[in-house]
């Protein structure tokens, strides 16, 4: 259901005294329940609007004119214009929004829609995630609240401030318990609004102090009231735009002992559902186990990944290669038996020619000797052969 | 000053893949299988010189031995053609274009082995005005992949530069080395297809002196449609 399954243990203090601890009661499933910031966010937006007064303006406003347009062909802008004479405002244009004295572009109504329905399940994820924030410390002290000198957080406190009446005794009481810097920290930024609110009645800004959360009121709302920045609040209506002012959480709370325990029965936890609101159970958080890190790098992981591919060149270094037949180291990566193959065809060809050598070497001299031997032939047949040659002129000659 | 270890790394060291005695184990088988293929391709290439003398001589032999008899020794039909496409894509009708597609020819001046049987043949005409074929020789084959031979790898045209890349493709149809990707498209033997796919299909250049016209073929002076032997003579153009 949870990383934690074991539920810590809160300390109570007293209200007077020595700051230590009286008591210990368990951490209410409340406090575990998911801190969603969206959620908070979305719920605190539309619940701020849900305290909003109508205002519009007036139905009449701007319309209050018998104005008419001249129309064209009088040198002047189609406006309707005032009509009559004898004043400043004849021939004026009126009705327009972009007329001075017109009426506004989509005058406001009453009827606008003001107020915002919530889911009920999301207002109270939205409050569940709200309390959760406040017992985180860093949470609380980026909301702004002085919280360094507090013995604990979430701060509980034993039942007897519910019993308090006097302002005196609650001012001593944050004095003791270490929340009075919150409260300093308001009167001492209390300032003028910006704005025209200042004219309105809301002439003040302060800082949102300690919240007070009670069970029973037997004079503690009474008590707190005229501090200023503190607040109080009934344990069983716990608002989100007090618990998130702003819709940021981390509001600095003080619980009493009895407001602290019934939070269990109020908003229930993932087993058992709350007293107070039917069916309703604890939200569960979408990731139980949020460190993402520890669990990419668990065993039951690691073992079933498998090996990491080699980076891919892709969009990398194209391959350059030069071309084997002109880089030798390249051809002989590729085809080692290439170096032998033109040893053996050097030798081969060296083998031919002395071959060819000798052929030629062998007809030449052949061709030498019939050349010779015909010559001698030749020179035979010339002494004797003027018989042959009479023939051949007689022959001619017929 | 002893660093404590955190337990996460302590872990991953353990971890198989990546300890460094598996790393060198892996190394080392790396080279050594670097070494039986240097060692096949030297022996192989050997094997196939000899082997394509022997063929030369073989045909030599067996046309004196017909010339002696008075008859005549038909060869062998080509088993193997190289093609080449030499128009570009615009206007191509829509079967040629399919063709050329299935063939990988699918730019100009791209080149592909083909198995020559009567299917490829009939391919062949349809496309006949696109391209020019023929029948390569050896050192045709051989200058193809060795300068412009690139492998698909991972669905990518990778350069071969070593051996290794072919041994990983094509191991297991024992072809491991440049001169047996050799032999195997040039005999056409019993994995041409996987030695032929693993090759992306060549990219040549322009023919150096250029074309005289492509739109004849090349029995009318031209250039495109069977050019048999005289294909060696254009890839050494276009190489």
């Amino acid at each position: 259901m949870t990383t934690q399954q074991l539920r810590p243990i809160v300390s109570v203090f007293p209200i007077k005294g020595k700051v230590k601890t009286i008591k210990q009661v368990p951490l209410p499933s409340v406090f575990s329940a998911p801190i969603r910031p969206d959620v908070v966010r979305f719920v605190h937006t539309n619940m701020a609007k849900n305290n909003r007064q109508a205002h519009a303006v007036s139905t009449t406003a701007g319309e209050q004119t018998s104005a008419t347009s001249w129309g064209t062909g009088r040198a002047v802008a189609r406006i309707p214009r005032v009509k009559g004479s004898g004043t400043g405002r004849s021939g004026q244009a009126a009705f327009g929004n972009m007329c001075r004295g017109g009426r506004m572009y989509a005058p406001k109504k009453v009827w606008r829609k003001w107020h915002r329905k919530i889911n009920t399940n999301q207002k109270r994820y939205a409050v569940c995630s709200a309390i959760a924030a406040t017992a985180v410390t860093p949470l609380v002290m980026s909301r702004g609240h002085r919280v360094n000198k507090l013995p604990e957080l979430p701060l509980v406190v034993s039942d007897q401030l519910q019993s308090l009446t006097k302002t005196r005794q609650a001012v001593k009481f944050l004095k003791f318990i270490g929340a009075y810097r919150d409260v300093e920290k308001v009167i001492r930024t209390k300032k003028t609004r910006v704005g025209q609110g200042k004219y309105r009645n809301r002439r003040h800004v302060l800082r949102k102090g300690p919240m007070v959360v009670y069970a029973r009121n037997l004079g503690i709302k009474k008590a707190f009231r005229n501090i200023p920045g503190v607040e109080t609040a009934s344990v069983y209506t716990l608002n989100l735009l007090k618990l998130a002012p702003g819709s940021q959480m981390g509001r600095f709370i003080i619980w009493t002992e009895s407001a602290f325990k019934l939070l269990e029965d109020i908003y229930g936890s993932w087993e058992k559902p709350s007293k107070f609101k039917s069916g309703f159970y604890l939200p569960r958080p979408v990731m139980v186990n949020t460190d993402v890190e520890r669990i990419i790098k668990s065993d039951q992981v690691q073992t079933v990944l498998r090996n990491r591919r080699p980076r891919s060149r892709k969009y990398g270094k194209k391959i350059q290669r030069a071309d084997p037949y002109e880089d030798m180291s390249v051809m002989l990566k590729l085809n080692p038996y290439y170096k032998t193959k033109l040893q053996k065809q050097k030798e081969l060809e060296e083998k031919n020619k002395e071959e060819r050598k000798e052929i030629v070497d062998k007809s030449r001299k052949e061709y030498e000797d019939w050349l010779y031997f015909s010559e001698e032939e030749e020179e035979e047949e010339e002494e004797g052969s003027d018989e042959d040659r009479e023939i051949e002129v007689l022959s001619d000659e017929n | 000053m002893s660093k404590q270890v955190p337990e996460t790394i302590k872990k991953q060291a353990k971890r198989s893949f990546n300890s460094k005695e598996v790393k060198q184990e892996k190394n080392q088988k790396r080279m050594k299988l670097l070494k039986e293929i240097h060692e096949k391709a030297y022996k192989r290439a050997e094997k196939y010189e000899k082997e394509y003398l022997e063929q030369e001589q073989k045909l030599v032999e067996l046309k004196q031995k017909a010339l002696k008899e008075g008859s005549f020794y038909r060869e062998p039909e080509p088993k193997l053609a190289f093609i080449i496409r030499i128009r570009g894509i615009v206007g191509v009708p829509p079967k040629p274009r399919k063709i050329l597609q299935l063939l990988r020819l699918r730019r100009i001046y791209s080149g592909v082995f083909i198995r020559l049987n009567k299917s490829s043949l009939r391919m062949l005409h349809f496309i006949d005005p696109y391209v020019t074929w023929g029948y390569p020789d050896v050192e045709t084959v051989r200058a193809l992949i060795y300068k412009r031979g690139h492998a698909r790898v991972n669905h990518q045209r990778k350069i071969i530069d070593s051996n290794e890349m072919i041994y990983d493709k094509l191991q297991k149809y024992d072809i491991v080395c440049m001169e047996d990707l050799v032999h195997e498209i040039f005999t056409v033997g019993k994995n041409f297809k996987h030695a032929n796919s693993f090759l992306w299909a060549f990219k040549l250049k322009p023919p150096v002196g250029g074309f005289s016209t492509v739109k004849k073929s090349f029995v009318n002076k031209g250039e495109h449609g069977n050019r048999e032997q005289y294909i060696n003579t254009l890839v050494k153009k276009m190489i």
